[in-house]
C-alpha cells in the first residue's frame, strides 16, 4: 500500500475530508456573483476523495462510495444541460436563468436561489467524476490493481479488448512497503 | 429561436444518456439510430429554413451579442451541419451492422456523439472564444475514439495527432487572446464591425496568419499535415468515415469562415499564400497516396490533397470560388466517407486492407466495385460525377484570375489521383492472385454496402443535380461573404444588456 498509513495521518485525514467538503460546499453555493462555483468545488471535493484514498486505500475508498465516477460525472453533465434546455419548453432562449429572492425563510433568513446553482451542481459533479476516475484509474495502475473494477469492465470495456495493466499474480506483491 | 442549438444539444443529450443505458444491446443501437435521424432531420429543416429567407440566431441565456454567446446557423453552417449528421448516421449504422452488440466497444458510440456535438457547435458558433471550446469538446472526443481500440502500434501512431494538435489548441488560445486586445470583443458580428474601422492595421495582418497557421492545422495544409496520413489509418473503418469526413473539413469551414464572414476582405496577400500552400498540399499529398501500400494509407494521404483543393478555392477569394469550395466540401465530405466505409466492406470480404494480399473483389463482389467505381472516380473529377463540377469550377475561377501554375498543379493531383484509385481497383478488385479469398459467406457486407450505397445513391444525386446543388451552394456563399448582413442578423436578434 502506497502512502504513510500512520495513525496520526488517518485520524487527520477523516476530519479534514469534512472539512474540505464543507468548504466546497461554500465554494459552490457563493460563486453565483462571486469567486467560485461548481468547478473549483469539484476540485476541492475531488482533492478530499483523493485524500480520503491515500489513507483509507483505494479498495476501502471503492467500497465506501459504490458510486461509479464515470455515471456521477455523465449525471452532473445531463443535470447541468437539463438546466440550461429547461427553459426551452417555455419558450426562453438556452440558458436562460431564472433566480428568485426569498424573504422571511424559517432558520436561513434571506435566501437568493436560482436555476444556475443546478448548473453548476452539475458541474461539481462533472469534475468530481472525472477527477475521481483519473486518480483512481492512476493510484490503481501504480498499485498494481486493475484499473477498472468488475462492474465497470463489464461496462467500458471491450470484450476484444486485453487489459492495460496485467493483473498482479498471487504473492508476486509481497513484501513491497512493509512499513 | 433556439433551433439554432439543437445541433448540439441533441448529440450531447444522447451520448449522455447513451452511458446510462448500459452495455451495447439491440434497444441502445435503436435508440443511437432514430437519435442520428432526428439530428439529420433537424438539420435539413434548418437548411429549409434558410433557403426560406429566415436563418436562426440564438442568444444564450438570452443575453445580446456583446456580452453573451451567439449561436448563428445561417446556410453555409446548416449544409455543414446537414453533412455531419449524414456522416455521423453512416457511422452509426455501420457500427451496427459491422459486429455484434457483444463485441461493439461500449464507449465507442457515445464518443461519437460527443464528437458530433463539437463538430456541429464549431459550425454554428458565432463567437472565437466559443469556438476554441467546440474545438476542445471536438478533440478530446477525438483522441479518446482514435485510442479506444487501438493496440500499442496504434497509440504509437496517435501520438502526433495529439501532439500537434495540442500546439495547435495553444496556438488558437494565444490567436484568440490577441484578437481579444485588437477588438475588445470575440462575438464575429463584433469582430466585423471594429475590424472595419482599423482597414490596413498590420496586427490584422499577424492575426490572420495566426489563424491560417491554426486552423491550417486543422484542416491539414502544407507544411502542418504530417500528423494526419499516419494516425487516420489506424482508426476502425466506421470511425475513419466520420473522421476523414468531417474533422479536416472543420478546419476547412473555419477557414472559410473566417476570411469570407469575419476578417476583411482586403487581406489580399494572406489569400495569395492560401493559395500556394493549397497548390503545394495537393501535388506533395497524391504523391505521398501513390506511395502507400494500403486502403485507408492511401486515402488518408488523399484527405490532404482533396483538401488543397478547398483551399486553393478559399485562397482564389471571389464569390464563385467561395461557392465552388462548398460545393467541393458538400461533394467530398460524402465522397470521402462513402470511400473509406467501401474499404471497410473490401477489409471484411478480404480480412485485409493490404493491397498485396487482396483480390478477386470485381469477380466475387461486382456491386463493391460498381461503388467503389462511382466514388473513386467521382474523387478523381471524372464527369459528370460530383468531383468534376467542383473541380471544373476552380479551375475555371482560377483561369480568370490568371493562377496557371496551380491550375496546372491542381491538374497533375487530379491525374495522380487517378493512378492511385487505379491502383486500390487493379490490386483489391481486378487482380486474381493465388491464395486471397473473397469472404462472401460474411453475413456482414451486404447491410455494410448498403450503407455505402445509400451514400453513394446521394453523391451521384449531387453530381447530376449539379446545378440545384451549386445555386445552394452560391447562395451560402453570398450569405458567408455578406458582412454587412451577418452583423446586421446578429444585432437585429436583440438581446438584454448590450450597449
Amino acid at each position: 500500500m502506497i502512502g504513510p498509513r500512520s495513525w496520526i495521518f488517518q485520524v487527520v485525514v477523516r476530519f479534514a475530508f469534512f472539512i474540505i467538503n464543507v468548504f466546497a460546499l461554500y465554494l459552490l453555493l457563493r460563486g453565483h456573483n462571486q469567486p467560485g462555483g461548481g468547478f473549483i468545488a469539484g476540485l476541492a471535493s475531488a482533492a478530499a476523495l483523493i485524500l480520503l484514498s491515500l489513507a483509507i486505500g483505494i479498495e476501502a475508498l471503492h467500497r465506501l462510495i459504490r458510486v461509479d465516477p464515470v455515471r456521477m460525472a455523465a449525471g452532473g453533465l445531463l443535470l447541468a444541460l437539463l438546466s440550461g434546455a429547461g427553459p426551452m419548453l417555455g419558450g426562453a432562449a438556452f440558458l436562460t436563468q431564472f433566480n428568485w429572492h426569498l424573504h422571511d425563510l424559517p432558520l436561513l433568513g434571506e435566501l437568493h436561489v436560482g436555476t444556475p446553482l443546478v448548473f453548476d451542481f452539475g458541474v461539481y459533479l462533472v469534475v468530481i467524476g472525472i477527477c475521481a476516475k483519473i486518480i483512481f484509474v492512476l493510484v490503481e495502475s501504480t498499485e498494481g490493481l486493475p484499473g477498472l473494477v468488475v462492474e465497470e469492465e463489464r461496462r467500458y470495456s471491450s470484450p476484444l479488448e486485453e487489459p492495460i495493466e496485467e493483473r498482479p499474480a498471487a504473492g508476486k506483491e509481497m513484501g513491497r512497503d512493509a512499513d | 429561436m433556439n433551433a439554432a442549438v439543437l445541433p448540439f444539444l441533441l448529440p450531447l443529450f444522447t451520448g449522455t444518456l447513451t452511458l446510462f443505458l448500459g452495455k451495447p444491446g439491440t434497444a441502445r443501437r435503436a435508440f443511437l439510430v432514430a437519435s442520428a435521424l432526428v439530428q439529420l432531420g433537424v438539420a435539413a429543416w434548418l437548411i429549409a429554413e434558410n433557403l426560406a429567407g429566415r436563418p436562426h440566431v440564438l442568444l444564450a441565456g438570452g443575453w445580446a451579442s456583446a456580452v453573451g454567446i451567439t449561436l448563428v446557423a445561417d446556410l453555409l453552417a446548416a449544409i455543414m451541419v446537414a453533412l455531419s449528421s449524414l456522416t455521423a448516421l453512416a457511422a452509426v449504422l455501420f457500427t451496427c451492422f459491422e459486429s455484434r452488440p457483444r463485441l461493439e466497444h461500449p464507449l465507442r458510440l457515445p464518443l461519437v456523439q460527443f464528437m458530433v456535438a463539437g463538430i456541429n457547435l464549431a459550425f454554428l458558433t458565432g463567437d472565437l472564444f466559443n469556438l476554441f471550446v467546440a474545438f476542445e469538446i471536438m478533440l478530446i472526443a477525438s483522441y479518446a475514439l482514435l485510442t479506444l481500440e487501438a493496440d500499442d502500434w496504434d497509440i504509437k501512431q496517435a501520438y502526433p495527432y495529439l501532439a500537434i494538435n495540442l500546439v495547435g489548441s495553444t496556438l488558437f488560445i494565444c490567436a484568440a487572446g490577441l484578437a481579444y486586445g485588437l477588438f475588445g470583443t470575440l462575438n464575429f458580428a463584433g469582430i466585423i464591425t471594429r475590424a472595419a474601422d482599423m482597414s490596413g492595421d498590420p496586427r490584422i495582418l499577424v492575426l490572420a496568419l495566426l489563424l491560417l497557421v491554426v486552423f491550417g492545422t486543422k484542416a491539414g495544409l502544407f507544411p502542418l499535415y504530417y500528423w494526419l496520413p499516419n494516425s487516420y489509418p489506424i482508426l476502425p473503418a466506421a470511425l475513419a468515415g466520420l473522421y476523414s469526413g468531417m474533422l479536416t473539413k472543420v478546419g476547412v469551414y473555419v477557414l472559410l469562415r473566417m476570411f469570407a464572414t469575419v476578417l476583411p476582405h482586403d487581406l489580399s496577400g494572406v489569400h495569395q499564400l492560401i493559395a500556394w500552400l493549397a497548390g503545394l498540399t495537393m501535388v506533395l499529398a497524391v504523391m505521398g497516396a501513390l506511395s502507400r501500400n494500403f486502403i485507408r494509407g492511401i486515402l488518408s494521404f488523399h484527405i490532404l490533397s482533396q483538401i488543397g483543393f478547398m483551399a486553393l478555392a478559399i485562397g482564389l477569394f471571389t464569390p464563385l470560388s467561395i461557392a465552388a469550395c462548398i460545393f467541393y466540401v458538400i461533394h467530398h465530405i460524402i465522397v470521402k466517407a462513402s470511400l473509406f466505409l467501401v474499404g471497410g466492406v473490401a477489409t471484411v470480404l478480404n480480412r485485409t486492407d493490404d493491397l498485396d494480399r487482396m483480390g478477386h473483389l470485381w469477380r466475387g463482389t461486382p456491386w463493391v466495385g460498381i461503388v467503389f467505381l462511382c466514388q473513386g472516380l467521382s474523387l478523381a473529377g471524372i464527369p459528370p460525377l460530383s468531383g468534376f463540377w467542383g473541380k471544373y469550377l476552380i479551375i475555371v475561377e482560377g483561369l480568370r484570375a490568371g493562377e496557371y501554375i496551380l491550375i496546372g498543379a491542381s491538374l497533375v493531383a487530379s491525374l495522380l489521383t487517378l493512378l492511385s484509385m487505379l491502383k486500390i481497383w487493379l490490386a483489391a478488385f481486378w487482380s486474381e492472385p493465388e491464395g486471397v479469398a473473397v469472404r462472401v459467406d460474411d453475413w456482414r457486407w451486404r447491410p455494410l454496402l448498403g450503407v455505402v450505397g445509400g451514400l453513394t445513391v446521394l453523391s451521384l444525386g449531387i453530381g447530376f443535380g449539379a446545378e440545384a446543388v451549386m445555386q445552394v451552394a452560391l447562395r451560402a456563399a453570398q450569405a458567408a461573404l455578406d458582412q454587412p448582413g451577418y452583423v446586421e442578423l446578429v444585432l437585429g436578434a436583440g438581446g438584454k444588456g448590450g450597449g
